[in-house]
């Protein structure tokens, strides 16, 4: 079995020797996300920057750019004012807030504290997003300044730490159970749907390329064919079945290559799940991987030409690209329905659906990768009968 | 002295085309036998028989004592193959083509780098071993295409056509080569279709056409049978055995 590896490990190092390969391999997928990330909206939340001076230095102070900076896609870049003023008139920045000196003392004091907020224009979409997160974070210290002063009036005998505990206690359960919930509801059919992006065309993507760089990696095998490397092969120790598992494992290497490259990008740059959803996300791209690699090997086994390979490679992943639902749902019926079913890209999408974000687990997909699995294995047994060494057929 | 290699009636049908017809013949150990005949007659077909590449329809062959249709693995542990195509990975260094293929021999990580650097250092390519083999000319990568087959430490080594397209320098290179490694005592299967390579190299030659074995012997010997052996040439014997018709 080491030298069926030996195999796989030589056609992914081929694959990673060969500059060009690696070039359209990897950087044109990754060129591809970038431009559907940016079509389709596929930022995972809102990113922005608060551009701060801080003047005051105190309690209220801090805690309010600490709250500023746990809102999901908020960073916040402390300047000393002069360089606030310089970054601003440079347009370097479109808008900056400045925390005045004696900031923490007036809300302490229960006196109305101020935030001035310095902007070239309108300050840009973003700076008005964290304008409105900014006023919601001072109204809330506003609330809790006068609630812990409020307290301490009515109870002018209890120490200072025992009136802050209750007072922390009972902000801490407004927050928990707000008296108002706001909640979002998802139009998509399915209920672990995320939005279209996530749900769908990531997914999408990622099956798409795994799919072509296989299938097309199939070229490769008639050209060793053509060659006579395979038929070298079988003249050394190599049994014909270590050939034949070399190549699916070389087919599932290029492909996770791949893979990798998608889900670090996705969840890198667009944060769309933990640690989990990444090593299961994984997982099921292997399984993904494994039926497009049987797939390359039948493709291999039927093509003469290196051409034949490719124009069966291109109609195969384009049919199933199509009619397997990665750019827009199938249905529920009819003919593309029905298409859809022949398809690898409608079953390996729908199990990254919901995996990807950490909505849901492989547990829950089980129906799915069992389909995506049984390709595999049947797709495997398949090449395995067809799989050709030599053009005359051994 | 021994024979090592006995080929017993081999014969091997494609299509309905007879490519080997019940040949016969042996090559004694330490030999260079040379196997000539135009393009079609059956030369490769045969080295790819007795490579355990491809299995006979009839007859069997006998290599170092073991039956290549009934103890392949054994026949493989002692044959080395040359194909006529570059078959090597031109992507890679030629240091990682032949350390894979002395893996793929059997040879451990250690023994296959080992082996590689000295068997560069026979083809003249240790000062290139790092290089992408695609990067060669092709008189080098025909010496890589050999040195692959040096990596099983083969006792009988099997050259398809080395010398195609390469320069005067690379083709006496491998002459060298070659001569070397059967005082080394390796035995060489050779086949050309340049007479005066088959001429200077081999001790014996056999002559294929039309799937058929025509005509065996030392070259003097076949010289022998056509004219004077002092002023007659290969190239005289071999179209005198094989007519001068023009050949698919």
């Amino acid at each position: 079995m080491s030298r069926a590896f030996l195999v796989a490990l030589i056609g992914v190092k081929r694959f990673i020797a060969d500059r060009g390969d690696l070039a359209f391999g990897i950087a044109l997928p990754i060129a591809l996300f970038a431009l559907m990330t940016g079509v389709f909206g596929g930022e995972a939340s809102f990113n922005g920057t608060a551009h701060v001076a801080d003047l005051d230095g105190g309690r209220a102070a801090s805690e309010l750019l600490e709250r500023l900076e746990r809102v999901d896609g908020v960073s916040v870049r402390r300047y000393a004012k002069p360089d606030l003023d310089d970054a601003l008139d440079r347009s370097a920045i479109l808008n900056g807030f400045v925390l005045p000196a004696g900031f923490t003392a007036s809300l302490d004091a229960g006196i109305p504290a101020e935030v001035r907020i310095l902007r070239r224009g309108n300050g840009g979409d973003a700076a008005q997003i964290i304008t409105a997160i900014l006023q919601g974070i001072a109204a809330d210290l506003a609330s809790e300044s006068r609630i812990r002063n409020g307290v301490a009036a009515l109870a002018p005998d209890a120490p200072p730490q025992r009136v802050d505990a209750a007072v922390q206690r009972l902000i801490t359960d407004a927050r928990a159970n707000p008296p108002v919930r706001v909640e979002t509801q998802s139009l998509s059919e399915d209920p672990d749907d995320g939005d279209d992006f996530f749900s769908r065309l990531l997914p999408g993507m990622i099956v798409m390329f795994l799919l072509f760089s296989i299938t097309l990696g199939a070229q490769t095998i008639v050209e060793e064919r053509r060659n006579g490397t395979l038929e070298r092969l079988l003249s050394t120790r190599l049994r014909p079945w270590e050939l034949f598992a070399g190549k699916f494992l070389e087919g599932v290497g290029r492909g996770m290559l791949q893979a990798l490259v998608f889900l670090g990008l996705a969840f890198v740059v667009l944060r769309v799940g933990g640690p989990l959803a990444f090593v299961q996300s994984a997982a099921l791209a292997a399984i993904v991987a494994a039926s497009a690699s049987a797939l390359a090997l039948i493709i291999a086994a039927v093509a003469r030409t290196q051409d034949q390979a490719s124009w069966i490679a291109v109609f195969i992943t384009m049919f199933m690209t199509v009619f397997g639902g990665t750019f827009f749902p199938v249905g529920d019926s009819g003919a593309l329905n029905i298409l859809s079913r022949f398809t690898l890209n409608k079953y390996a999408i729908d199990a990254f659906d919901g995996v990807i974000s950490g909505a849901a687990t492989l547990a829950d997909r089980w129906a799915e990768i069992a389909v995506v699995g049984g390709a595999a294995i049947a797709g495997l047994a398949a090449a395995r009968l067809i799989f050709r060494v030599s053009s005359e057929g051994k | 002295m021994d024979d090592f290699l006995a080929a017993d009636n081999l014969s091997k049908r494609f299509d309905g085309v007879q490519a080997v017809d019940s040949v016969s013949f042996a090559i004694r150990s330490q030999e260079i036998f040379g196997l000539l005949g135009p393009n079609g007659a059956g030369k490769t077909t045969t080295i790819r028989m007795l490579s355990t590449v491809l299995a006979p329809d009839g007859g069997d062959v006998e290599i170092g004592g073991y039956s290549v249709t009934r103890e392949s693995d054994e026949v493989r542990k002692r044959i080395g193959v040359c194909p006529q195509e570059l078959a090597l990975y031109p992507e890679l260094s030629a240091s990682d083509n032949l350390v894979f293929f002395g893996r793929m021999a059997g040879l451990s990580g250690r023994e296959a780098k080992s082996l590689a650097a000295d068997t560069l250092e026979r083809v003249g390519l240790a000062d290139r071993a790092k290089d992408a083999v695609r990067k060669y000319s092709g008189g080098m990568k025909r010496r890589v295409n050999i040195a692959i087959a040096l990596m099983s430490r083969p006792q009988l080594l099997f050259l398809d056509e080395p010398t195609v397209g390469i320069d005067p320098q690379s083709r006496n290179h491998i002459f060298d080569t070659v001569l070397a490694l059967r005082g080394e005592g390796m035995t060489v299967l050779y086949t050309t279709h340049y007479m005066e390579e088959a001429d200077r190299l081999c001790d014996r030659i056999g002559v294929m056409d039309n799937g058929r074995l025509i005509a065996l012997g030392a070259p003097a010997e076949l010289k022998a049978q056509v004219g004077d052996p002092a002023t007659t040439t290969l190239e005289e014997v071999f179209l005198n055995f094989t007519g001068r018709s023009l050949r698919d």
